[in-house]
């Protein structure tokens, strides 16, 4: 019997936004994103109810892939944030809640879509080339002769994600390997066009955060069986690599599609094994110290190359492949015939080391840009969770140098965009009043709902009841504990900023963030003397940030955009 | 199960279908949201798109997806705007069944019987509109509409070049109606810049577009993750996977392309290999080796750099390749590999049989093969360099969700065939005759004439029964040459009519037949804009009636009234009922040429209905009358819906009203519209809803079957035969 059935018609549903079903799906989204932002952000607990593992986070990859999301509109949503995070593993749950807060603000003021579409167009356009000129106070240049700047863009990574368990020492300590990790894949001579090397993660489970370490080379995990066959490592000034990546097992290669017929007695395995005794004869009258197999090497093969004091090691596997031709210098030999002199490659030396219960075999390349770097966290979940973490600071190091500014953090950027956006709609509306043919009632609705997006945005930050403030100079972003005492004068409070560029020394006029107030001009142009005063700033990725930025709005107009949805129930 | 078909259920499916497709037509259209089964979203516009999407059961709105997918496969465009059309024009007929109800009311008949009367009438005005949509537009589109064709080519000399302007307001409309109002402007952009920059030779653009047509899935890259606006266009051909091994190489870079493995195997399929002795085994695999490797080294002494394969090569040939410094690439799909193919004319590398003898193989030039990092994922990135009129480049297509990149693939696909048809020619032919009598309406006419059909062949046959012959055999011959049957069939009629009226006699029978012959050798040859006469070469060849014949013609030309001829039913003598009467008809062979436009904005659909509507007074018949009345006022529905959103001035009442003046007192009419619209599409878009809708027309009753016809019967019957 056929079991091809008839597709079911799909339900289609007009106005998908106007329902109320549509809002509180997407206030509970962002309810959600929200309640993660930020180093003092709420971890969820991620599990399957039939077992498996149980992941604690407050990533955005993490949290949106493993959400059902029943609505269509939130899969647009959902979709556009993982691939955004898959493009800069930054500033995810920032794309997340600018784009709900958007959605939803935009939606109460019920224009038409057009002209709502076109004016975040406008908006998000000068918030990026503001961002992109030089007058712009929350931009900073980084500076490459210094590790400052580059260390708090690590550190400010680590803080915020809570689900790492970190310490402060512990944080300083990764953060100075990462950092670490980062500048050994660049290479020394760099010409025209720099290609990064590449950081290995190591993992080591159950030790403390603060053995983790970075090496130069490459560290290969043998078991202690393994080891003890490993011979003890003559001292020499250079050692002598082959790197294989055929099997060297002994098995028929592929033998094509015909038959293979064999005559009783002959046995192609002695002359499999055959074939490679001839290698390993060549191996040792070419003088190979080392031979590394990404599959398997013949028992027998490694038995002649021992007492050849040749090491062996194999099951190397393929995603090691790479790193390892490029530390060797050699090219990966897929040969078993004859070898050409000019695949061999060296190291500068080879040792064994232990760290916490595991046993590696030690690489150390003469000069290259691959390390090694081994990161230790106390249970599984944290450290999947520092692992990713790592990745994404790296990541974001790599942007940084090809995009040299970093972007003020805290939500500090977030407040200060709109003192900027405020005082322009309201001093210069005529140019975007005549190029987008709407009126001014419009352009201010908008502008406030655009506003109000990025400043609840910054609230998020906040999680523990406390009120934010905005200060009336730079626009920058401060917060007070909550349950102040009734007689402190709570203005007096904040002594920092979010980012951490501004005290509370100078007279500065604070207010509530959300409440209404008359828009100013905010100090542009960066003092030179408050780039080089604080030394621990809260920093983001300008690249992930601005492009997260332009991600949501252009996800906020595509989703305000649907005029109807169909759904395939097939 | 069976229901009753009629126009109130078409309407009513037809109207749902159009609260779904108005939403997204035109610049102010929004977008719709597919969700697959799968899980992954889709944006569209596409109105061919979303009808597929909902999976209807309806069995007239299957027959209704079912129109719009073949018109799509024509052209391309145009789904949202005939599911609107269709749904005015099935409007326009059921206000008419209103109107007449009393008429039906009067006689007291049972349902039943009242459904199949109205089946009947159904027949009949399905029948009129099939005559006008052969008959009455092409005259209309010819006579009238053609005069405010504008061109998209620069100049009217022969050599066809684009112009940059123009296309680029052909494809800004295309792509407000197709991708989401923030990306359009940029997306029209990118495509007509992709176009230019491939285009080597600007007389040959026709080329480029068929084989980026054809291509298109391998002419782009979607990077997901990125905002819109980092889309762009790289010189070059992007294959979408990384080298197995790569050598950096400057210079002089050949390339060879494999499609099998180079290393030689044990067997190949159908044969055997036996194996005696272990010796035998290893001098067979160092046989192998050595072969592979001195393969490889020929390659190198070709100076070849870069080896395509199509299929996975063993580890032992990417080592041979690297230590020779041949960058390879394994996996090609054959789309790539024809695409290259066609880029580069350059035939896959045959492996020489014997290991002595190679032959010079086949190889081409590339200007530089380097790996291109696009989001973390690498590809293969190609300078080909071309020998044909397309210079190789790829467009990347860049967005915040794989939904939004494929829109923006699939219009830009959509683009390309929208371009290639209006670029091509498409023909017209429709008949005038001077005929003071009025000419009755389609099928009474077919009635009367069915009735008087003996009569014409009578005469004929005894007038003359060689003539019969020659016509008989003139058929065959026409049957022969089967380039343009349609044309010709129309042919033979009126030779049977002129024989007549000028009382023929012996020695034209040969003069007849070499002029059919002629006719046919002319009609086959592609005419553009030239009015063929088929009583011209009749004149030269027989000049004694010459001087009646001339003014027959002249007078053709001053009193135009068109027959109503169904053009598949003209073969049939019996149509040609008043014979004595149309004796000078003439055959128009016309055509839209290629690249003609017209401004957007209900541009067309205004011009039709103004026309038509003239046409509707001068016309006498009421059926003609009627359809056309129908059809002009079901044009109006898509510019409503155009300007539905417009206030003051631009509102569609007032448009409507200028746009008429305009037309009345000889005016140009002046649009506020930038963008233009291709007019073969329009047409063609008429042409295909006028014909579903006689197919849903046509239809009295819908029977369900429970389970498909079973397909075993026929087999046990076969094995029984």
């Amino acid at each position: 019997m056929s079991r091809l059935e008839a597709k079911k018609p799909s339900i289609c549903s007009r106005e998908p936004l106007t329902g109320g079903r549509a809002g509180a799906s997407l206030a509970a989204l962002r309810g959600l994103v929200a309640s993660c932002y930020g180093p003092a952000g709420r971890l969820k607990q991620l599990h399957n109810g039939r077992g498996g593992p149980v992941a604690t986070t407050s990533r955005s990859a993490a949290l949106l892939a493993g959400l059902p999301v029943s609505h269509p509109v939130l899969k647009v949503l959902t979709a556009a944030v993982r691939s955004h995070v898959a493009c800069f593993s930054d500033a995810g749950l920032f794309t997340a809640i600018l784009c709900c807060n958007l959605v939803e603000n935009v939606q109460r003021l019920g224009l038409t879509p057009t002209t709502v579409i076109r004016l975040n167009k406008h908006l998000l356009s000068l918030c990026t080339r503001y961002l992109k000129s030089e007058v712009c106070a929350c931009r900073i240049p980084v500076d490459f002769g210094s590790t400052q700047i580059l260390l708090s863009l690590v550190r400010s990574i680590l803080t915020s994600k809570p689900a790492c368990m970190l310490i402060a020492k512990e944080i300083d300590h990764i953060s100075t390997l990462i950092l670490r990790a980062f500048l050994l894949t660049i290479p020394e001579n760099a010409q025209e066009h720099v290609i990064l090397g590449k950081s290995i993660i190591v993992p080591l489970k159950g030790q403390r955060v603060i053995d983790s370490a970075v090496l130069p080379g490459i560290l290969i995990e043998v078991s202690e069986v393994q080891l003890k066959k490993i011979l003890p490592i003559k001292k020499s000034d250079s050692f002598k690599v082959a790197v294989f990546c055929v099997s060297l097992s002994g098995d028929l290669s592929d033998t094509g599609e015909g038959t293979l017929l064999v005559s009783y007695g002959v046995s192609l395995e002695n002359a499999a094994l055959d074939q490679l005794f001839n290698l390993g004869k060549q191996l040792v009258s070419d003088h190979v110290d080392l031979v590394l197999c990404q599959k398997v090497i013949h028992p027998s093969l490694k038995q002649f190359l021992r007492t050849h004091q040749i090491i062996a090691v194999d099951r190397i596997g393929v995603s090691l492949m790479e790193p390892l031709s490029k530390v060797t210098g050699t090219r990966p030999i897929g040969s078993l015939g004859s070898i050409s002199p000019s695949s061999y490659g060296t190291v500068k030396d080879l040792c064994i080391a232990k760290f916490g219960c595991k046993h590696f075999f030690h690489l150390i390349p003469n000069k290259t840009t691959v390390c090694s770097l081994l990161l230790c966290n106390r249970n599984d979940t944290a450290w999947d969770e520092l692992k990713l973490t790592c990745q994404t600071a790296l990541h974001a190091l790599q942007l940084t140098v090809k995009e040299p500014y970093v972007l003020l953090g805290g939500g500090c950027t977030e407040t200060h965009l709109v003192a900027y956006i405020r005082h322009k709609t309201r001093n210069e509306p005529e140019s975007i009043l005549r190029d987008e043919r709407c009126s001014q009632t419009e352009l201010q609705l908008v502008t406030e709902a655009f506003c109000s997006a990025l400043e609840s945005l910054a609230g998020s930050l906040e999680h523990d009841g406390g009120e934010v403030l905005t200060d009336g100079k730079y626009g920058h972003f401060w917060s007070v504990q909550a349950n102040l005492p009734s007689a402190v004068n709570w203005p007096d409070l904040p002594s920092r900023c979010g980012c951490g560029l501004y005290s509370s020394q100078e007279e500065l006029s604070w207010s509530f963030l959300r409440s209404a107030r008359h828009p100013f001009p905010p100090q542009t142009c960066l003092s030179p003397e408050a780039k080089g005063s604080a030394d621990t700033l809260t920093l983001d990725c300008f690249t992930a940030k601005l492009s997260g930025l332009q991600v949501a709005v252009e996800t906020a107009s595509l989703i305000l955009d649907l005029s109807c949805v169909i759904e395939d129930t097939n | 199960m069976a229901a009753a078909g009629s126009v109130t259920v078409a309407l009513h499916v037809a109207e749902v279908l159009e609260t779904i497709v108005s939403g997204c037509l035109g610049p102010e259209g929004r977008q719709v949201l597919c969700t697959k089964p799968t899980g992954e979203v889709l944006l569209s516009r596409d109105g061919g798109r979303l009808l597929k999407a909902l999976h209807l059961e309806h069995p007239v709105a299957r027959v209704m997806v079912a129109c719009v997918s073949s018109h799509l496969r024509k052209t391309g465009d145009g789904a949202k705007t005939f599911i609107i059309f269709l749904c005015h024009l099935l409007r326009g007929l059921r206000e008419i069944t209103d109107k007449e109800k009393d008429y039906f009311l009067f006689e007291n008949i049972q349902t039943c019987g009242r459904h199949w009367k109205n089946c009947c009438q159904w027949k009949f005005i399905s029948q009129a509109l099939l005559t006008f949509q052969t008959q009455i537009l092409d005259y209309i589109m010819d006579l009238y509409l053609s005069r405010h064709f504008l061109s998209i080519f620069s100049s009217c000399s022969k050599e066809r070049t684009l112009c940059r302007s123009s296309l680029e307001m052909l494809l800004g409309a295309y792509f407000c109606g197709r991708v989401g109002r923030n990306n359009h402007n940029l997306i029209s952009q990118l495509m007509c810049d992709y176009v230019f920059k491939c285009t080597a030779c600007e007389s040959r653009f026709e080329e480029v577009l068929e084989i980026v047509d054809d291509c298109f899935g391998e002419l782009k890259v979607g990077v997901t993750g990125l905002p819109v606006s980092d889309s762009r266009i790289i010189a070059g051909l992007v294959l979408q996977r990384d080298f197995s091994v790569y050598c950096p190489a400057d210079g002089d870079i050949r390339i060879a392309i494999v499609t099998e493995t180079i290393q030689p195997l044990f067997s190949v399929s159908g044969s055997e290999f036996i194996l005696n002795s272990e010796a035998q085994f290893q001098t067979s695999q160092l046989w192998i080796t050595e072969r592979t490797k001195a393969i490889v080294k020929h390659l190198q002494s070709q100076n070849v750099k870069l080896l395509l394969s199509t299929v996975k090569q063993p580890d032992l040939v990417i080592y041979c390749a690297g230590l020779n410094g041949i960058s390879v690439v394994e996996c090609l799909s054959h789309e790539e590999l024809s695409l290259i193919q066609r880029v580069i004319g350059l035939a896959p590398f045959a492996l020489p049989e014997a290991s002595s003898q190679y032959e010079l193989s086949h190889t081409a030039l590339v200007k530089f093969c380097k790996p291109l990092i696009l989001r973390s994922k690498r590809y293969v990135h190609l300078g080909l360099v071309s020998t044909c009129s397309f210079t190789p480049h790829c467009v990347i297509l860049c967005g915040p969700v794989q939904g939004l990149i494929e829109q923006h693939e699939d219009a830009l696909h959509g683009a390309f065939k929208m371009l290639r048809q209006v670029f091509k020619d498409l023909d017209l032919n429709y008949v005038t005759q001077t005929s003071d009598q009025n000419c009755t309406s389609g099928p009474r006419i077919y009635e009367n004439s069915r009735e008087n059909n003996e009569l014409p062949k009578i005469v004929n046959s005894s007038i003359q029964r060689s003539y019969q012959d020659t016509v008989v055999k003139n058929k065959g011959e026409l049957a022969k040459t089967q380039t343009n049957l349609k044309v010709c069939s129309n042919l033979i009629v009126p030779n049977v009519k002129l024989e007549k009226t000028v009382l023929c006699s012996a020695p034209k029978v040969a003069v007849t037949d070499s002029y059919q012959t002629e006719e046919t050798l002319r009609c086959s040859s592609p005419n553009k804009g030239t009015i063929m006469d088929d009583h011209e070469p009749y004149i030269e060849s027989n000049s004694a009636n010459s001087t009646t014949e001339n003014t027959r013609r002249e007078i053709s030309y001053e009193n135009l009234q068109v027959t109503k001829l169904a053009r598949k039913d003209s073969m049939l003598p019996l149509r040609y009922k008043s014979l004595e009467m149309c004796s000078s008809q003439s055959y128009y062979f016309s055509s839209i040429p290629a690249g003609c436009v017209l401004p957007v904005g209900g541009n067309f659909e205004i011009l039709l209905h103004y026309y038509l509507l003239n046409y509707a007074k001068k016309c006498q018949q009421s059926e003609q009358t009627m359809v056309s009345r129908i059809i002009a006022n079901a044009l109006l529905g898509v510019p409503k819906i155009l300007y539905k959103s417009k206030k003051g001035n631009y509102s569609f009442p007032q448009v409507y009203v200028r746009a008429l003046q305009a037309l009345q007192t000889n005016q140009p009419m002046i649009s506020n519209q930038t963008g233009l619209e291709s007019v073969a599409g329009k047409y063609q878009l008429l042409t295909s809803v006028l014909q579903c809708l006689t197919n849903i027309l046509t239809v009295d009753l819908v029977i369900h079957i429970e389970r498909q016809p079973q397909e075993i019967y026929d087999q046990d019957s076969e094995e029984e035969l």
